[in-house]
Formats: structure tokens, sequence, C-alpha cells
């Protein structure tokens, strides 16, 4: 009986053009809903939450001496084999890493040589924007793993960016904090 | 000196109105892919121009740069001659349509349309006919299995399409005793159509939404398994061809349903100016259109010719008869 009732609502609303409608008011209501559209990398940009594993960096501590015991447990345990770690010891008698290499064309952004290191020296940062033509290029020495952006520190967030094409293609912003882009996900 | 006037008059006015079907579809694709976009929750074009707004300037040079491939089995006469074939039919019927009644300018009463055809509603079907040969051309010249099945489907499509459409219009002509234009939209100014037609609407817009081959009986060109239909293997100038072609149907489809059953330039409560009560009109129409294409998914084949056939056709005639019935 119940299955003759549902056919007949479902010729019904057939007749009446009822499915068409509801479709239509979706699509219309969509219409009218904000774009989730992200506009990189002219406009805008997305800040990484503060768990992101971007690019590595090194830390330094309070004397501003490389934190970095060059122990090579990161080289280790890193399971693509892409740091390499050549050690020295200073006057002090400390060891430090005179090479400090890291092939990010390799590496697959676990994090495991964050979580090896004894001395807290090294650890996946905000940055994401680090493509280049050549694989040379994406070896990264110790220098400037030093000067890298470090931890992101606000998370999850979209701010207003722009490209600049001067010398070097990067996009920039200024802005620490970004809107939550999920609150333009229109959930129905 | 009369003669001459009237001849002027009637030059200025087609230029007029090629240089608007030609110019239209430039806003018009702008149009659809906002709304493409914001229904899609996303922005559509945006680069060029305010919102975009110049990206169909920037598409149009793309194309007419673009270079003119001619596949070499083609057969190379029918493959230059189908994009004209295609474009001119739209165009010519343009000819018919009425956009108002006759308005002064600087003390001369000038109509606006081109000629007002005591038979112009059948001038407008059997012109807009003609398209397909376009469409044939066009797939079999290219001798390309996509276009092949493409021109199959879109004359098959066209060709069936146009009957329920010739009979869902009788209904309008039998109210309004005539088949010009002109007097079909006078007869309008009390009730409009769509009140005493509305079985009649439906058909003719069912069936030109076919006609226009746009979603969801867009067959013709099936992006997903025809590649392009019939203009697969055309680029550049000769693909904008199609392209406006397509958009100038739509905009007939459009303006012949507001003529037809929405009571042309007759205004309903604000009293706005006729030309700009039409404009609004098939700007809704058209907006229609699009809002069809980004809602519903397409049909298949047999189903296409089944609602052509089974559902369209009886409809359309019920309707005569039933109008022939009430209104005697
Ligand atoms: S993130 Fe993983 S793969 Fe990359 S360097 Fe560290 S341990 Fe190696
Ligand atoms: S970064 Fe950490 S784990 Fe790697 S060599 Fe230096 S101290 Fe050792």
């Amino acid at each position: 009986m119940s299955r003759v009732q549902d056919r007949l609502g479902t010729w019904i609303g057939w007749a009446l053009f009822a499915d068409l409608a509801s479709a239509f008011t979706l699509t219309f209501g969509y219409m009218f809903s904000r774009p989730v559209t992200m506009q990189y990398p002219d406009k805008e940009k997305w800040l990484p939450y503060s768990r992101y594993r971007g690019h590595h960096f090194l830390k330094r501590d309070e004397e501003g001496e490389i934190k970095c015991v060059a122990c090579e447990l990161c080289a280790r345990i890193c399971p693509c084999d892409c740091i390499e770690v050549v050690p020295y010891e200073d006057e002090n008698g400390k060891r430090h890493p005179a090479k400090f290499e890291i092939d990010t064309a390799r590496c697959l952004f676990c994090g495991l040589c964050e979580d090896a290191c004894p001395a807290d020296a090294i650890a996946l940062g905000q940055q994401y924007e680090f493509s280049s033509f050549s694989s040379r290029d994406l070896v990264i020495g110790r220098d400037d793993l030093l000067g890298k952006p470090g931890k992101a520190m606000t998370g999850g967030g979209v701010v207003t960016a722009r490209l600049n094409t001067e010398e070097d293609v990067l996009v920039e912003t200024s802005e620490p904090h970004g809107y939550n882009w999920w609150r333009n996900i229109r959930r129905t | 000196m009369e003669l001459l006037f009237a001849l002027g008059l009637i030059a200025i006015k087609i230029a007029l109105l090629i240089a608007m079907l030609l110019l239209l579809p430039l806003p018009l694709t702008w149009l659809e892919r906002k709304l493409a976009g914001h229904m899609q929750q996303r922005m559509g074009p945006m680069r060029v121009g305010w919102h975009g707004l110049l990206q169909p300037v920037a598409d149009g040079i793309k194309l007419l740069t673009k270079e003119d491939h001619i596949p070499a089995e083609a057969d190379r006469f029918l493959f230059k001659l189908a994009p004209i074939l295609a474009l001119a039919p739209p165009f010519v019927v343009f000819v018919a349509i009425p956009f108002g009644e006759t308005v002064s300018v600087l003390n001369a009463e000038i109509t606006l349309y081109v000629s007002n055809l005591n038979v112009a509603l059948l001038f407008v079907f059997a012109v807009i006919g003609l398209e397909v040969y376009g469409v044939i051309f066009g797939g079999w010249a290219a001798n390309s299995k996509y276009a092949v099945l493409g021109s199959l489907r879109t004359c098959a499509q066209m060709i069936s399409y146009e009957i329920p459409m010739g009979f869902a219009v009788v209904g309008v002509v039998m109210l309004a005793q005539s088949m010009s234009l002109v007097d079909i939209v006078r007869a309008q100014s009390d009730v409009w159509n769509i009140v005493y037609q509305p079985v009649g609407f439906l058909v003719f817009f069912v069936a030109g939404l076919a006609e226009a081959q746009r979603i969801p009986f867009d067959l013709a060109e099936a992006e997903g398994d025809l590649g392009a239909g019939f203009h697969t293997e055309y680029s550049g100038i000769r693909f904008a061809f199609f392209m406006v072609s397509e958009y100038v149907i739509v905009l007939l489809v459009s303006v012949l349903s507001v003529i037809l059953f929405f009571g042309g330039w007759n205004g309903v409560l604000i009293p706005l100016p006729p030309l700009l009560w039409f404009a609004l009109k098939v700007a809704f129409f058209i907006y229609v259109f699009m809002w069809f294409r980004f809602t519903l998914p397409r049909y298949r084949y047999d189903q296409l010719m089944a609602i052509g056939w089974k559902v369209l056709l009886p409809l359309s005639m019920a309707n005569i008869i039933v109008t022939g019935i009430v209104f005697s």
C-alpha cells in the first residue's frame, strides 16, 4: 500500500515539476552564496596551519648559535636519505654542522627529522612556495635553512597577497591573520 | 526621394541589427561563464578587465589569431561553407522580428522592425529550419567520426523538435487570428498568451531548448562523449561562427518566447518604455536558459527522442484541439 502511495506521490511530484523546482531553487541559492575561490597568487594566498609541514628550517639558540649538534640522527631516520650532515668541532669543543644539506626534491615532508632531533634544532616550517626549474636549486644548504621562515603562528586563513615579479616571482603578504576560508563553504 | 529614404532607413536598420547580433554574444558568453561560476561557488572570469568583463574580447582576439585548421581529408568547400550556413539563418530570421511599435525620431515615424511580414511566424520557422544544413555539412565535411555522429544527432534532434515547436505556436496564431508577429503582440495587449496557452508555452520552450541545443538537450556537442559534436574539427574564426550562431539562436528563442507568449513589449503594472520591457523580458529568458544549463543533466539520446515524439508532439496537438474548441 505504502509503495503505491509512494509511486503516486512521485507521479504527482513529477506532474507538478516538484523535482525541477527543487533543483532550480538549489542552484539559485548557490548563485548568491559566496564563492570559495582563492585568488592565488596575485590577490590572496593561504596561510597554513601551525601543524603544517612545509620547508625545513634550522633554529638558533639564545646566543644566536646554531642549535644543531651534528649528531646525524635526522640523516639516519630520514626515509628518503635526503639529509647530509658533515660535523666539525669549534674552539669551545662543541660540535656543529660544517655542511647541512637537505635535498627537498627527494624529501617527502614526513617530519621524522623533526621528531628525531635531540637538540630541537630542525623543524618543518610554514613556507610552501619553493618550486624551481632545476632540481639542483632544491638542495638547500645550512645558511639558507637558518633563514627560512619558522612555524606558522596563526594558522589556517586566507590573507591578501600580491605577486612580486620584479626579480624573483614571490607571493608577498604582510598580513599575519587571514579569514577562515571554511566559512564560505555552503553546507546544505 | 521617398523610396530612397525608405531604402536608406532599411539599410540603417539592418546594419544596426547585424551589429547588435554580432556584438551581443560577447556579453552573453561573459554572463554565461559568470553564472556558471557562481552557481558552482566559483567566481568565473576575474582577470581580464573589471570582474573579467573584457574576457570575451580577449577570447575573440584569441580565436581570430588562432590557426584556421582544415583537416587533410576534409571536403574543403563544404567545410568552409558550413559555418556560414549555420550563421546566416539566425541572422536572417531577425528581419521578421519586431522589437516594438513605431517611435518618432526627428518628426519621422520609425518602426522598430525591418519588415512586418504577414506570414512572419512561418518565415521564422522556415528559415530557422535551414540552420540544420550548416550542421549537416559541418559534420560531414570534417571527415571525423565525432563530427559525423554529432551532426547526425543534431539533425535528428532539430528536425524532430521543429514539429512540436511548430504545433505549439498554432494556438497562438489561432488566438491572434494572424501570423504577423506585430499583430500577435497587439492581440496580447490585455492578457498575455501565457494565460491561455500554458501548455503551448511549455512545449515551445522545451522544443526551443532542443533547437538551441542547450542543456538538457545538448547531445549534439555532448562534451563528455563526442568531443564537441559537429564542430569538433573547427578552429579559429570558423569555430567562432558556430558559437555566435548558437548564442543568436538562444537570443532568438528568448525573443520568440517573449513575443508569442509573454506579451512582447506590453508591460504590466510598472509603466516602462515598451522597448525596455521587451529587453527585460528577453534578458530574463536568456537567464533562464543559462540557469537550466547549470542545473540539469543531459538527457540520453533515446530519452530525447521519446520526449520529442511521445510527450511534446501529443501535448502540442492536444493543445491545438483544446484551443480550437474553447476559443472558437
Ligand atoms: S621531512 Fe622526512 S623526508 Fe624530509 S628530510 Fe625530514 S625525515 Fe627526510
Ligand atoms: S638537526 Fe638535530 S638530528 Fe639533525 S644533525 Fe642536527 S642535532 Fe642531529
